[in-house]
């Protein structure tokens, strides 16, 4: 291991443990480890959301699938941006006013039905799940590439796994949703700074975007393949023009046009159904502090996303010309090209910053999977400790025993998770899946676009849902989801296949169609006008606001009187 | 202990007035409108790429800042610029409907 290893990784060790540390929960109590009192503001939760969004797919993935698709790999950025937009105007503030735990606690106290509950927590489950690998996924390729070797027998993947894994289910167990919020608003100018250090450096360097996308789209676009022992350069397919080559500054490198907006429908829609990033609303103290921290993290997550696509492009530009001057490109290359497009952000530190720059972006790929994995497992603590152990198995727990209950199973989730993504090594999908993080989490939006985000849309937006129209939405939406991605993979490439790939165009308007028919033949809750005027009043955010208020003013008046003395 | 217990309806204090059913209703309708309005407008610039990619040659083929094309710029910045400003119209919007609609009664301290 070089020194830059061993200081980089000492480096986010100080940082996680450091900041639980300082932000350890003062109570033990369910809203404290769950939600941090909800007194998180809105610069703290927009870096936190932030932190907890942008994750190894984000940093390492869209780079590696603008790196191997050009343009059409940009549509997974655009995505992922807009996805905050339907929260924005659909959900955050009445999602907070309501005030619980979870998305399963949401729909199960607005429905009144506890099979709600259970049939959300399942679809979470999942979701979490096809969330949570992709990220260990990301912190065994981060530690493959900067420690280079593994420990107790283990291989360099397994080990970065497994250690990425368990040190930040240790933290999340101990500090709850009060240390995972700092640590991941942390985490997020860390993140944010070492990718605007690197478009600083590549740039000063001489990089050109607009030159460098025209050179690019000179010659056809190729991608290393496996062939026999072997690894050869193949072209791509134009997905739109099948008889032109794909270039990379033109749409078709991937998608066809249908593939394009099923792609940005499938991410933009799926945001507002991941339960990790919709709990951090129920951590704002208002529903309109939640509306604004939305509009932060729209503000934010942009400019990181137009820097992440910009770096694929350096990378796919860079990266041929390196090859030939640092013999250490040989094994990660061929002619040029990375063999795992995930490597295209930390070779770009390396290249640029030597060790300590490779060191730098390992360190930001460490903690962007940390920081979702954290809220990952606070999420499925949140579903499996209040609304399952809470609300069914032991209804009489004390606060202690609910919160312990959450720790246990945040240790659970962990171990699964890590051991799925040792069984899933990228080096075997690689050639199938152009960016195997990527993909894998466009799988966790699918489900929760297709599945959760219709049943909650309706539940703030439509008085008439039912407990049994959001069990048949949330049903329809999940298992028509997985049948469609599970079928894409058997079929040949063209439009239909992309359209399976990515089903929530075809999911969410099924599970939208479904809630409502079978909403429309059953009886609605009785207690709904009480929860309009919760979700949709604001007089809840006037008392907060009014109680904020008065605590400045008290302060305030405190330290005037100590100036006085 | 709930969220519920902390941040449901809470108890009237001295000054504060609760929200009632029809300005709960009115204000509701309004920030549907606002939503789903706003909604419909992201809707068609998330599927205006396509359609101007295969209409208009100029998209893809002309040359703005940077040397990059009007549709390459869209994807790399555009979008996310776009996305933002919905978001901030949006949320000025709703929160100012908010204001003027729900807790007008209420006396200042």
């Amino acid at each position: 291991m070089t020194t830059t290893a061993i200081i980089t990784l000492a480096a986010v060790l100080v940082i996680v443990l450091g900041v639980s540390v300082l932000t350890r929960p003062r109570h033990s109590s369910t809203v404290d480890f769950y939600l941090a009192g909800q007194r998180v503001g809105v610069a703290t939760n927009s870096w936190a959301i932030c932190g907890d969004y942008l994750s190894a797919a984000s940093f390492l993935g869209v780079a590696a699938a603008v790196y191997v698709s050009g343009l059409d790999g940009a549509w997974y950025a655009v995505g992922f941006a807009a996805g905050f937009v339907p929260v924005l105007l659909l959900v955050a503030a009445p999602l907070r006013r309501y005030g619980e735990f979870s998305l399963a606690d949401f729909l199960g106290r607005r429905l009144r039905s506890e099979a709600v509950r259970l049939h959300s927590v399942g679809v979470v489950q999942l979701v979490i799940l096809c969330y949570l690998i992709p990220q260990s996924v990301g912190g065994g390729i981060t530690w493959e590439l900067l420690v280079g070797h593994g420990l107790f027998g283990l291989s360099p993947y397994s080990t970065g796994v497994l250690l990425s894994t368990a040190v930040i289910a240790v933290v999340v167990a101990s500090g709850g949703m009060r240390g995972t919020t700092w640590n991941q608003a942390v985490q997020f100018l860390l993140l944010f700074g070492a990718l605007v250090w690197l478009a600083a450096t590549v740039s000063a360097d001489g990089f050109r975007y607009g030159e460098a996308v025209e050179t690019l789209s000179q010659e056809p676009l190729v991608n290393p393949a496996p062939d026999g022992d072997q690894w050869q350069l193949t072209q791509e397919h134009n997905a739109i023009s099948p008889g032109e080559e794909a270039v990379f500054g033109q749409p078709g490198a991937r998608y066809g046009q249908l593939g394009q907006v099923a792609l940005v429908v499938t991410l933009g829609l799926g945001t507002a159904g991941l339960p990790h990033v919709m709990n951090r609303y129920f951590t704002a103290p208002t529903g309109r502090a939640a509306r604004t921290t939305t509009v932060w993290v729209l503000l934010l997550i942009g400019m990181f996303y137009a820097l992440a696509v910009m770096m694929g492009t350096a990378a796919r530009d860079i990266i041929p010309a390196a090859a030939r001057e640092h013999a250490w490109l040989a094994e990660l290359t061929v002619e040029g090209v990375l063999r795992v497009p995930e490597h295209a952000l930390p070779v770009l530190g390396r290249i640029y910053g030597d060790e300590a720059g490779l060191g730098l972006i390992a360190a930001a790929a460490l903690i962007a999977a940390m920081s979702t994995v954290a809220g990952l497992l606070l999420a499925s603590a949140a579903t499996w400790g209040h609304d399952v152990y809470e609300r069914h198995i032991n209804p009489r727990a004390t606060q202690r025993q609910a919160v312990w209950v959450g720790r246990a199973s945040t240790l659970i989730a962990a171990s699964i998770a890590a051991a799925l993504a040792i069984l899933l090594r990228p080096d075997a999908f690689t050639p199938a899946m152009p960016s195997l993080v990527a993909t894998m989490v466009t799988w966790a939006f699918a489900i929760a676009g297709s599945a959760l985000t219709p049943v909650v849309v309706l539940a703030i937006w439509w008085r008439r849902t039912t407990a049994a129209g959001a069990v048949a939405g949330l049903a329809s939406g999940s298992v028509t989801a997985i049948a469609m991605f599970l079928i894409a993979s058997f079929m040949e490439p063209g439009a239909l296949r992309e359209l399976f790939a990515a089903p929530t165009l075809v999911a969410a308007p099924l599970a939208f169609l479904l809630t409502i028919a079978v909403s429309l033949r059953t009886q609605p809750p009785a207690e709904v006008e009480a929860d309009w005027l919760i979700m949709h009043g604001t007089a809840a955010d006037r008392h907060a606001e009014r109680m904020a208020a008065l605590t400045m003013r008290e302060r305030r008046r405190r330290k005037e009187e100590r100036r006085a003395r | 202990m709930t969220p519920g217990d902390l941040t449901g309806p809470v108890p009237q204090h001295e000054g504060e007035i609760r929200d009632t059913p029809a300005e709960v209703d009115a204000a509701f309708r309004t920030l549907r409108r606002i939503a789903f309005t706003y909604f419909a407008v992201f809707l068609v610039v998330v599927a205006a790429f396509p359609v101007l990619s295969l209409t208009l040659d100029w998209w893809l083929d002309s040359r703005l800042i940077g040397s990059l094309s009007p549709g390459f710029l869209t994807v790399a910045v555009g979008l996310y610029a776009v996305f933002a400003g919905i978001g901030i119209a949006a949320a000025t919007l709703s929160s100012s409907v908010e204001q003027r609609m729900l807790g007008s009664q209420e006396t200042d301290e």
